[in-house]
C-alpha cells in the first residue's frame, strides 16, 4: 500500500463525514455559533444537525453552552482544542493525499 | 448537501457583514466626518495651527463617539433583526499574536508605501511643491489604498460585493483628483517653478482637506448604497421567523 493510501485510511472518520466536516469547518473560523446559524449554513434538517452535533460532542470535538439572550434560551457551540487539532490534522492529511 | 467548505469558511468569517448594517453604519460615519471637514474648511482661518488643531480634535471626537454609537446601534440591530433570522455567531477572540500580525500588515502594506511615496516625492520636489500637488494626488492614492483594502477584505471574507466597492472607491478617488486638476490645481512637480504663482502651505492643506472630504463623502454614500441593497436582499432572502412559520 502506498504512503498516500495509508494516509487515506488514517483519516479521522468523525470529521471525514461531509456534514460533520462542514460543521467543523464553519466552527473553526469563528469563536462560537448557535444552532440556527449552523442550520442555515449547513442546510441540514434540524434532526440531522442535532445528530451530527451530538456525534461531534461525543468525540470531544465540540462543546455546548446553554445561556440566555434576554429571556430567550440560547445554545452556542464551539470547537474544543481537541476538535481544532483534529481538524488541522485532517486538513494536513488530506493535503498529503491530494499532493 | 452541495456546500463548498471553502465558501462556508468565508461566509462564517464574513457573517458580520451579511445584513448590510455595518456598511450603512460605516457610510453614515464617513458622511459625518466629511461634513465636519467640509464645514471646518469654510471656517475663518485666521490662525492656521489653531484651526488645524480644532479640526483634528473635532474629527477625533466625532470618530470616537461615532464608532461607539455605531457599535451600540449595530449590536442592537443584530440582536433584534439578524440573529433571530440567520443565527448568532461570536467572532474569533483577538489575541496578542493576531494584533501583531495586523500591526505588521498595516506597517508593511500601508505606512511603508505611503512613507516611500512621500520620500520619493520629496526627492523630486520641494516640500511646498509636494503640498501643492497633494490635493490632486492624495485622493487618488487614498482611493487606491481603500480599493486594495476592500479587495483583500473581500477575498478573506468571501464578499464579492467588496470587489465592486473597491472599484467604485478607486474611481471616486480618481474622479476627485481629476476634479481638483480641472479647477486648475497643479498635478505634477515639473509644472511648479520658483517665482511662478504657487499656492501657500495653508491653501494647499485646505485644498487637500477639501479633496479628502469629497472622497470621504462619496465613499460614505457608496457604502450607504451598498449597505441598503445588501439589507434589502438579506431581508428578502431571510423573512422574519414568524412569517416563515405562517
Amino acid at each position: 500500500m502506498s504512503g498516500s493510501l495509508q494516509n487515506l485510511t488514517g483519516l479521522d472518520r468523525v470529521i471525514h463525514e461531509p456534514a460533520r466536516l462542514l460543521l467543523v469547518a464553519l466552527l473553526s473560523s469563528v469563536e462560537s455559533a448557535d444552532f440556527l446559524f449552523l442550520l442555515k449554513e449547513s442546510r441540514l434538517t434540524r434532526g440531522n444537525l442535532s445528530v451530527q452535533l451530538s456525534r461531534l460532542e461525543e468525540a470531544g470535538y465540540l462543546e455546548m453552552e446553554k445561556t440566555f439572550r434576554g429571556k430567550i434560551p440560547h445554545t452556542e457551540y464551539r470547537l474544543t482544542q481537541k476538535g481544532k487539532s483534529a481538524f488541522n490534522q485532517y486538513r494536513k492529511s488530506l493535503g498529503l493525499i491530494l499532493k | 448537501m452541495n456546500v463548498q467548505i471553502d465558501s462556508a469558511l468565508k461566509r462564517a468569517r464574513g457573517y458580520w457583514f451579511v445584513d448590510g448594517f455595518t456598511e450603512m453604519a460605516a457610510g453614515g460615519l464617513f458622511i459625518l466626518l466629511a461634513a465636519i471637514l467640509l464645514f471646518s474648511g469654510n471656517a475663518p482661518q485666521s490662525s492656521f495651527p489653531h484651526w488645524f488643531l480644532s479640526v483634528a480634535g473635532e474629527i477625533v471626537i466625532a470618530k470616537l463617539i461615532g464608532i461607539l454609537a455605531a457599535i451600540l446601534v449595530l449590536c442592537w440591530l443584530k440582536d433584534h433583526f439578524t440573529y433571530p433570522r440567520t443565527g448568532f455567531v461570536r467572532g474569533k477572540r483577538i489575541t496578542g499574536t493576531r494584533v501583531l500580525v495586523i500591526l505588521r500588515n498595516v506597517i508593511l502594506f500601508l505606512f511603508l508605501p505611503i512613507l516611500a511615496l512621500l520620500a520619493v516625492s520629496l526627492l523630486v520636489a520641494s516640500a511646498t511643491s509636494v503640498l501643492a500637488y497633494m490635493p490632486v494626488w492624495f485622493p487618488v492614492a487614498l482611493g487606491l489604498i481603500w480599493a486594495i483594502f476592500f479587495i483583500a477584505a473581500g477575498e478573506w471574507l468571501g464578499l464579492h460585493r467588496f470587489r465592486l466597492l473597491a472599484i467604485t472607491m478607486l474611481l471616486a478617488g480618481i474622479a476627485v483628483g481629476i476634479g481638483q486638476f480641472a479647477i486648475g490645481l497643479q498635478a505634477f512637480p515639473a509644472n511648479l517653478q520658483p517665482g511662478v504663482l504657487q499656492s501657500s502651505v495653508v491653501e494647499s492643506v485646505g485644498r487637500t482637506l477639501a479633496s479628502l472630504s469629497f472622497l470621504i463623502l462619496i465613499s460614505g454614500v457608496i457604502l450607504m448604497i451598498s449597505g441598503v441593497f445588501t439589507f434589502l436582499r438579506y431581508r428578502k432572502e431571510n423573512p422574519a421567523p414568524y412569517a416563515e412559520e405562517s
